[in-house]
């Protein structure tokens, strides 16, 4: 019954935001990826077909994480502002429900973007003379999860900042989340301990994005281990698991005045 | 159904500011099949009460049952609880139609019960053709109208209502409160929240006042209108003449065509009429004036009816 009411809640969610019309803006910035593949391959000598999914998979990176930046920030905090959650939560759902349901509403709204741009970068590269390989395929899941982890990041920070504070901390973390890596390669860091537990305490609590991330290992490799892959599969996917508890938890307790 | 006991509420400002004290031990209970008015000026701790009550926020201390009447569980109570937020705000891109499903649907009622439902109240709240429109397109008053049929739309026991008749013009207010009455008479116990005293006055037979943050009042309208004093009297006579000073006269206003008003207080009623008669005086009216629920709420302070 409950599954039934977060269901519910998720149908209207995405039926919501469909509405608004944001995918429009989803279809414009594929017509401009189009657009930009076509110019940039006239300038490039030999390799069109990277040149096309290297900027489709940054396209679809971009948008699908200012999709959770922009819309997940509000996704909570607009419906306690508005007074829409009173609505839902004075009848019988469970508050978990209700924010259950508003994610996969939106990740929803997240999954129609990724397809829409994923169909569109791998048709350019297609037609430009490039193979769609497995690899191409986890990239753009593995894009769809650093924006599921975004979203729950932004969520949560909307729950105890307000709403700019929330998206810069957001947006400081996803940086931070993507640099982490290579500020541990640096010679400096190597050589100072502190620095180096500090960095690796970093990845025992804030997210660590870069694992998401196989752009350059798509455009310039074209392989990579199943274990490195599932490896990191598997920790956005408890990242992403226990960041929806910690919102449940939040959430529930959530004085919603 | 509902017994609100004992609660504090004390919002604790950020830093260095000073805590609010929101609701001062306040206890009341709203009885099966009543229709109370929740009364308080702006500000009274009318809105946290409600909030409370639908576990919106958590009170400071203090508690609030619901009878078993309503059921066992949170998922059964709130089966049976209808409410409608102050001014409400709903999902701007759906249509009627669909926020009546949504709304229903998380109800658990099935999708020919809603259609039932909603195609015998919506030509009732007058929205029947605005049902395909998104609701950015609805005017305030269709909201709260549609607002107010996703709050019955499920048959709750009791509707809780948060100023519902606010920013409604005059027709709409009257509808609205047909509509309430209706309901009420249906057997639904109703608990409506309004600083209109006139609203609260016409339509309940309970009242409870909130004066900030404290319970002021709780009782039957009608005990605490018998309790009201006569304040004065107010007579319109022609031409009367001059009165003795012996007589006390609160206020004396002539008006056009001979008329003059007098206002006396009730010890100085009879006095002023045996004058007037022994005078042969013309008398056009004599009217008692008692205050109004308006202003015995405002003068009360801590009353509480048994009753």
């Amino acid at each position: 019954m409950t599954l039934n009411k977060t269901l519910t809640i998720s149908y209207y969610t995405f039926k919501e935001i469909w509405k608004s019309k944001i995918l429009l803006n989803v279809f414009f910035v594929g017509i401009g990826l189009m657009i930009v593949t076509y110019v940039a391959t006239e300038f490039t000598y030999g390799v069109p077909e990277r040149v096309a999914l290297d900027f489709g998979l940054g396209m679809l990176s971009l948008s699908s994480l200012a999709i959770s930046l922009f819309l997940g920030v509000g996704l909570l905090s607009k419906e306690i502002e508005s007074r829409t959650v009173y609505m839902v939560i004075a009848r019988p759902v469970p508050r978990y429900s209700f924010i259950l349901g508003k994610l996969i509403g939106l990740m929803g709204i997240q999954a129609v973007n990724v397809i829409i741009l994923s169909l569109m970068t791998m048709t350019a590269t297609k037609f430009l003379g490039g193979e769609i390989n497995g690899l191409i395929l986890w990239a753009i899941g593995f894009i769809f999860l650093e924006s599921l982890m975004l979203l729950l990041v932004v969520v949560l920070l909307s729950l105890l900042a307000n709403n700019i504070l929330s998206v810069l901390f957001s947006l400081v973390l996803l940086l931070l989340g993507h640099v982490i890596k290579d500020t541990q390669e640096i010679s400096f860091v190597k050589s100072n301990p502190l620095v180096v537990k500090i960095l690796e305490a970093y990845h025992f609590v804030l997210p660590a994005f870069y694992k998401l991330n196989l752009k350059d290992f798509v455009i310039y490799k074209n392989e990579l281990p199943l274990s490195y892959l599932a490896g990191n599969f598997t920790y956005a996917i408890l990242y992403s698991g226990f960041l929806l508890l910690v919102v449940v938890f939040l959430f529930q307790r959530k004085n919603l005045d | 159904m509902i017994h609100f006991r004992e609660i504090t509420k004390i919002f604790r400002s950020e830093l260095l500011g000073q805590p609010f004290t929101a609701l001062s031990n306040v206890s009341f209970e709203v009885p099966e099949g009543s229709m109370v008015g929740f009364l308080g000026a702006n500000g009274a701790g009318k809105t946290t009460s409600l909030k409370i009550i639908m576990d919106f926020i958590r009170p400071t201390s203090g508690n609030v049952e619901f009878s078993s009447a309503l059921g066992s569980n949170r998922q059964e109570i709130f089966r049976n609880i209808g409410f409608l937020p102050e001014r409400p705000y709903f999902y701007q891109n759906l249509t009627g139609h669909e926020f009546l499903s949504f709304m229903g649907k998380l109800t658990d009622l099935d999708t020919k019960t809603i259609e039932d439902r909603v195609r015998l109240w919506a030509p009732r709240f007058k929205i029947d053709h605005a049902l395909p429109r998104e609701l950015k397109t609805y005017s305030k008053g269709m909201l709260q109208r549609i607002g107010f049929l996703a709050t019955i739309l499920h048959e709750p026991k009791i509707i809780i209502l948060d100023e519902p008749l606010s920013g409604l013009d005059p027709i709409g207010r009257k509808e609205l409160k047909d509509v309430i009455v209706e309901v009420h008479k249906a057997g639904k116990t109703v608990f409506f929240s309004s600083h209109i005293v006139p609203d609260i006055e016409e339509i309940c037979d309970r009242v409870i006042f909130l004066k900030n943050g404290n319970l002021a009042y709780d009782g039957s309208v009608s005990a605490l209108m018998k309790q009201a004093k006569v304040q004065d009297f107010i007579m319109t006579v022609v031409a009367p003449g001059e009165i003795p000073s012996t007589i006390k006269l609160k206020e004396r206003l002539d008006l056009p065509e001979s008329l003059t008003r007098f206002t006396v207080t009730p010890e100085n009623k009879d006095v002023l009429l045996n004058h007037l008669v022994t005078n042969k005086k013309s008398i056009v009216s004599l009217e008692m004036m008692k205050p109004s629920l308006e202003e015995i709420f405002y003068n009360t302070r801590g009353t509480h009816d048994p009753q």
